[in-house]
């Protein structure tokens, strides 16, 4: 029933891009006033003034996963997950539709081992792509904004809403932008200020997915080490346990994963992390298999505690200091320094 | 007449003289008069036997032996021993299994074989380890074993593909005599490299592909990394074998076999404790140890042989719940028979030799190899 009503409601208003009129093809900034008609926003709010000049996505003055231009304040708990599933699934369904090649990876990896959905407390998704695809969208769909009709969300728990917030039948049209970062053609991981190569953005709530490009690693190929890739984010990996990708399910989408998923989130999150039944405040209810808080806080969950070494060093270098397990509510700090 | 020589006369013969009582010369020190001194005093403090005595050196040497022996090399690994005993029997609080299982397009997970070919009169069961495209041996050992067509049952492996001379030829002659066969990594590797083929049409040329062939495709760029020996070998296979591969499962049940009770084949192992359905197909296809804290399975072989856990657990379950398990994958540990796990791959590729299991109609395992020549290192 679940899968019938997202099938249906996943459904491309306008694939049609609206190639907005921004000619100029170089590192053209983002700025506020090129996106009125997009944004709801009045003021500014991304962090933009305090970032140094060369860098290229601004996370929010107020919390590192929200988008300052499109958002001034962080969604409920309900409403980022409702949020959140939807940006996934509109983000796959765009890819799909034009053949690029992208899957999934850190955080999303591991919900998707979990139960093939988002996990209930990250605040961001993540994917990769391949070089061929960022070059791709970068040349036909940077600044291309997509409409899709998604569930209405309703933070009531009233007779029609399901669990996860969303009205029966009701839609609602969501514009979604996805925005390449220019410096993505400067393969070097000096470049610590422009990680991330490309987002995809939910317009009316801020929250984007972070879109990172899988290199192959041309100082080590030189050095003939064959078949090591990296991102600019530091994190390396054998081609052999990326590729041949691997067709799944996430989300009620179709989804490709890495070859060696497993190995690849022990590496990164340690070996507990796909046993371990306890993170962040939720237990996994392998009845249900979903994860379900333990403790029910009303407070948006701003923790940002999933990802501790983004943009550090290379996880493979490091044994597992990186479980997040149950995380005190008290010590979350919003929009902390994990900005990348 | 010689002289006679009698040095004390009388009529007394020499022989007289010498003291005739035992207790006077023979006697032991083990005995108690030994010690008797003629005022009755006894000697105390040199009570222990001179034989003894002798070999005390000896005995702490031994002692010695034993202590140090304990100690170095029999102490910790009764301890280690101990530790994995206790761990095997520890359930752990969170553990393997609990997530929901991966699930992939155009991979069957679990499959039962039909119950007809199971062993009966005239009719056995042939598991056959890792063939990597090693034809002739396949042949050569089903002669071997008087294989009959039609009658007896070839379950192999999974690795019937790859790294030796004639991959198609295994899987045309699998097909042909209607073997089964479970998805092993290396027909895992090259069916998904199969499928992205498929989605892209044209792949980028690799090293041993025409380069003056048009290079116009979107996102290739996986291709570009990836391994152009199983996209070499892709190629080779017929659609018709392509789709034989497809049909492989991930797990085959074998079920019920008279005398031997339930079995499953498997490429590389399986976790005990977690249902056949619950598995997770990546490692069923790849595991080699099982992490004991976690009962997270594993490729590497850092932690507990994953064969040995699941013996260990086995013999904990009712008679009727045990489960044995025929597998390959682990060319390096080789043919490694125990009661409820059966590695068959003795490494026939590299020189080794192929290994066949013979089940007959009353449950009786019987081995058979033939000499391989060699492909690989």
């Amino acid at each position: 029933m679940r899968f019938r009503l997202l099938n249906l409601n996943v459904v491309i208003l306008a694939l049609s891009q609206i190639a907005h009129a921004i000619p100029a093809p170089r590192a053209r900034d983002d700025s506020f006033e090129n996106l009125r008609g997009l944004t709801r926003l009045q003021i500014d709010r991304s962090g933009k003034e305090g970032d140094p000049p060369d860098k290229y996505f601004h996370e929010s003055v107020f919390h590192p996963h929200y988008d300052g231009r499109f958002a001034n304040k962080v969604q409920s708990y309900n409403s980022r997950i409702h949020a959140l599933t939807h940006l996934i699934r509109t983000y796959l369904s765009f890819t799909h539709s034009i053949g690029a090649e992208t899957w999934i990876m850190h955080g999303s990896l591991l919900g998707w081992y979990w139960n093939r959905r988002i996990m209930p407390w990250d605040s961001d998704v993540d994917v990769q792509v391949s070089e061929r695809s960022i070059q791709f969208l970068a040349d036909y769909y940077n600044m291309t904004v997509h409409t899709f009709n998604v569930p209405s969300f309703s933070e009531e728990g009233n007779g029609e809403v399901d669990g996860n917030g969303e009205r029966e039948g009701e839609l609602e049209s969501r514009n979604y932008m996805l925005e390449i970062n220019p410096h993505w053609t400067n393969p070097s991981v000096e470049d610590t200020l422009n990680v991330i190569d490309a987002r995809w953005i939910d317009l009316s709530t801020g929250l984007f997915i972070d879109i990172t490009t899988l290199r192959r690693e041309r100082t080590a190929e030189k050095e003939g080490l064959q078949g090591t890739m990296m991102c600019k984010d530091k994190h390396h990996y054998k081609a052999d346990d990326v590729f041949p990708l691997r067709d799944s399910v996430f989300e009620g989408m179709p989804v490709k994963v890495p070859y060696a998923y497993g190995s690849l989130l022990e590496e990164e999150y340690g070996i507990d992390c796909l046993t371990n039944t306890l993170y962040e405040g939720h237990r996994f209810d392998p009845e249900a298999l979903a994860w379900k808080r333990v403790t029910d806080h009303e407070s948006p969950r701003t923790s940002p505690g999933w990802y501790p070494d983004r943009g550090r060093k290379p996880s493979r270098f490091r044994q597992s200091t990186k479980k997040p397990g149950l995380k005190d509510e008290g010590h979350a700090v919003p929009g902390s320094s994990l900005s990348f | 007449m010689p002289p006679r020589y009698y040095h004390d006369t009388g009529d007394r013969h020499l022989i007289d003289l010498i003291p005739s009582s035992p207790t006077d010369l023979y006697v032991s020190d083990e005995d108690e008069t030994f010690y008797a001194k003629e005022d009755g005093a006894y000697i105390t403090t040199n009570r222990v036997p001179r034989r003894i005595q002798r070999h005390i050196p000896i005995y702490l040497f031994l002692l010695l032996t034993l202590w140090v022996s304990w100690r170095t090399i029999l102490g910790p690994r009764y301890a280690a021993h101990r530790q994995l005993i206790k761990e095997m029997d520890t359930v752990p609080q969170s553990q393997y299994g609990a997530n929901m299982r991966p699930e992939f397009k155009d991979m069957i997970m679990v499959q039962k074989l039909d119950t007809k070919l199971l062993p009966q009169e005239h009719h056995r069961l042939v598991f056959v380890g890792d063939v990597h495209g090693c034809i002739d041996e396949l042949k050569a050992l089903l002669e071997q074993v008087d294989f009959r067509e039609g009658k007896d049952h070839l379950v192999l492996l999974g690795d019937i593909i790859s790294k030796g001379p004639d991959s198609p030829g295994v899987v045309s002659f699998a097909k042909k005599i209607g073997a089964s066969c479970v998805r092993g990594n290396h027909e895992d590797k090259v069916l998904l490299s199969i499928a992205e083929m498929e989605a892209r049409h044209e792949p980028l040329p690799g090293p041993n592909e025409d380069p003056s062939r048009s290079v116009d495709n979107l996102d290739e760029e996986s291709f570009s990394q990836g391994d152009y020996k199983t996209r070499k070998l892709a190629k080779q296979f017929s659609k018709g074998e392509i789709e034989w591969l497809r049909t492989l499962p991930v797990i085959l049940h074998i079920g019920q076999v008279n005398g031997v009770g339930d079995m499953v084949a498997v490429h590389a192992g399986l976790v005990p404790g977690v249902p056949l359905d619950r598995q997770d197909p990546f490692q069923v296809m790849n595991m080699r140890t099982i992490n004991l804290k976690t009962r997270m399975p594993s490729e590497t072989r850092d932690h507990t042989p994953w064969e040995q856990f699941w013996n260990h657990q086995q013999k904990k379950q009712k008679k009727s719940d045990r489960t044995t398990v025929v597998y390959g994958h682990d060319r390096k540990r080789g043919l490694s028979i125990e009661k409820y796990s059966k590695g068959l791959d003795s490494g026939c590729v590299s020189g080794g030799r192929l290994t066949a299991m013979v089940i007959d109609k009353d449950g009786k395992e019987k081995f058979v190899h033939v000499k391989c020549k060699g492909y690989v290192d």
